[in-house]
């Protein structure tokens, strides 16, 4: 028999499970292969949802089910979390039992990490990390009636669209409020524009211009003073708040980094087109936890499950074709007004700009809803008519 | 003297900043990062990050398909 073990069962694991149950499902029948996921979470979270609790003060639970309710018949479930991974023997430690695997995926996503910044998780509000801490923000939002609001971006960070979301959702509210004239929005980044892809960039900088929201450039932050509530950057500038939404920076999965599996901040070095993890072709990477240069995002978990998915059944199917991810991204990116943007790419061709619309906006907002059920599967036939071609076969 | 190596290339969300400022995060005074790039911005990016950051850019090179970028830590701001 063969063992596929997915650790971690968020958007990338459960639809590479989903994903799979469903091409080997004569095989999970007959008792020849097992589909197991490894996931400690009671609840798996929408995260695009935090943007709604923060900005908008959305109600949490419409933004999480528990993991049981989610996967297809044919994937069993160990509401476990991982404690080990071993590649050189094929094996995952949880709950001092050994799994040993066949196939391996590490979907363990990323955590942020304010700590990694000295005063920095003192000093800010995040929404990144859970609904709770979202509806802080939210909190925090709804009282402030004059002053600075700073929202901060640090590097590595999931979401690339979530900071300038967030700016934009701050200024709608206040305007909402009625309080825009006393508070000031400014909005400080690592990158040289407001976006780091220039055609976006060049559609959200002229918004931003026409909000009087000011862009803080080429701040990299290095330190945070609460107590006379600065901030510091590394190319030596400071700038003072009286409230900080800050997007920390990400490190990888603590059973990433507890396993060796990870350079830097626990980032697992993955081929970016077969998803292997490099040295292993056993063994793959998807999603936030790997090291591969593309944005840490819903969409390229799930692309990339679906390349693994792909890849997996084949090899136990005995055909010999290797599946590689094109990179292609699509991100939608709200710029308040009921309008947003589309970022969207590959590998190979860059994000273009485009005109804001209510349709793009309405399709996000429809996305909100289909999350649940396109984590079965079911929806792919519509993902891969509107996106085109993921990867490549050969 | 270590000389960091980034490959970037095929990232333009976010892009190549966000893989040399990791690495810079972690670099000495005096140590090389060497950033390969397919993103035709990288060029005016990293010349604006190295002037604001008062590091130096030593090497621009348009290899085949992509771009090569060297940058010679010279401060960390602080």
């Amino acid at each position: 028999m063969k063992r596929v073990v997915i650790v971690g069962g968020g958007t990338g694991g459960t639809i590479l499970a989903n994903n799979l149950s469903g091409k080997l499902r004569k095989e999970i029948e007959r008792g020849q292969v097992e589909i197991i996921v490894l996931e400690g979470s009671e609840s798996h979270i929408y995260q695009p949802g935090n943007i709604d609790i923060a900005f908008r003060g959305a109600e949490p639970e419409a933004f999480r089910r528990p993991p049981t309710k989610l996967l297809r018949r044919g994937v069993k479930l160990l509401q476990q979390p991982a404690k080990h991974i071993d590649l050189e023997n094929r094996a995952v430690t949880f709950d001092e039992k050994k799994l040993n695997y066949d196939y391996l995926v590490v979907a363990t996503g990323s955590v942020a990490a304010p700590e990694a910044v000295p005063g920095l998780a003192e000093a800010s509000l995040i929404f990144h990390r859970s609904q709770e801490e979202a509806m802080r923000v939210w909190e925090a939002l709804s009282a402030f009636k004059r002053g600075r609001i700073v929202i901060l971006t640090a590097l590595p960070h999931k979401c690339p669209p979530s900071p300038v979301e967030a700016v934009f959702l701050t200024d709608e509210l206040m305007r909402k409020r009625g309080v825009r004239q006393d508070v000031e929005v400014i909005y400080a980044t690592p990158y040289t524009r407001a976006y780091p892809a220039h055609g976006i960039a060049d559609v959200v900088e002229p918004e931003m211009e026409k909000r009087e929201i000011t862009v803080q450039t080429l701040f990299n932050i290095d330190r945070v003073d609460h107590q006379v509530r600065r901030i510091y950057s590394l190319e030596g500038e400071e700038l003072a708040y009286d409230l900080l939404i800050a997007i920390p920076p990400h490190r990888g999965a603590d059973v990433v980094v507890k396993s060796e599996i990870g350079v830097d901040e626990g980032w697992i070095p993955t081929d970016k087109h077969t998803l292997n993890i490099k040295g292993h072709d056993d063994a793959y990477a998807i999603g936030d936890a790997t090291n591969i240069p593309i944005s840490k995002s819903g969409v390229v978990a799930h692309l990339e499950a679906v390349t693994a998915a792909e890849a997996i059944a084949s090899q136990i199917h005995g055909i010999s074709n290797t599946y590689l991810y094109n990179g292609r991204i699509n991100c939608p990116l709200e710029l308040g007004g009921h309008r947003a943007v589309f970022v969207s790419g590959t590998y190979t061709r860059q994000p273009e700009g485009q005109k804001p619309s209510l349709t793009k906006y309405l399709m996000k907002r429809i996305f909100n809803r289909l999350y649940w059920t396109m984590l079965s599967g079911s929806l792919e036939p519509i993902f891969k008519m509107y996106l085109g071609p993921t990867y490549e076969v050969k | 003297m270590v000389r960091h190596i980034v490959d970037a290339r095929g990232s333009f969300c976010p892009g190549p900043i966000t893989e040399l400022i990791k690495t810079y995060r972690k670099a000495q005074t005096g140590d090389e990062i060497e950033l390969l790039a397919t993103d035709p911005a990288a060029k005016s990016d990293v010349a604006a990050w190295a002037a604001k950051s008062k590091n130096e850019v030593v090497e621009v090179k348009d290899e085949e398909g992509y771009i090569k970028i060297v940058i010679r830590v010279l401060s960390k701001g602080s």
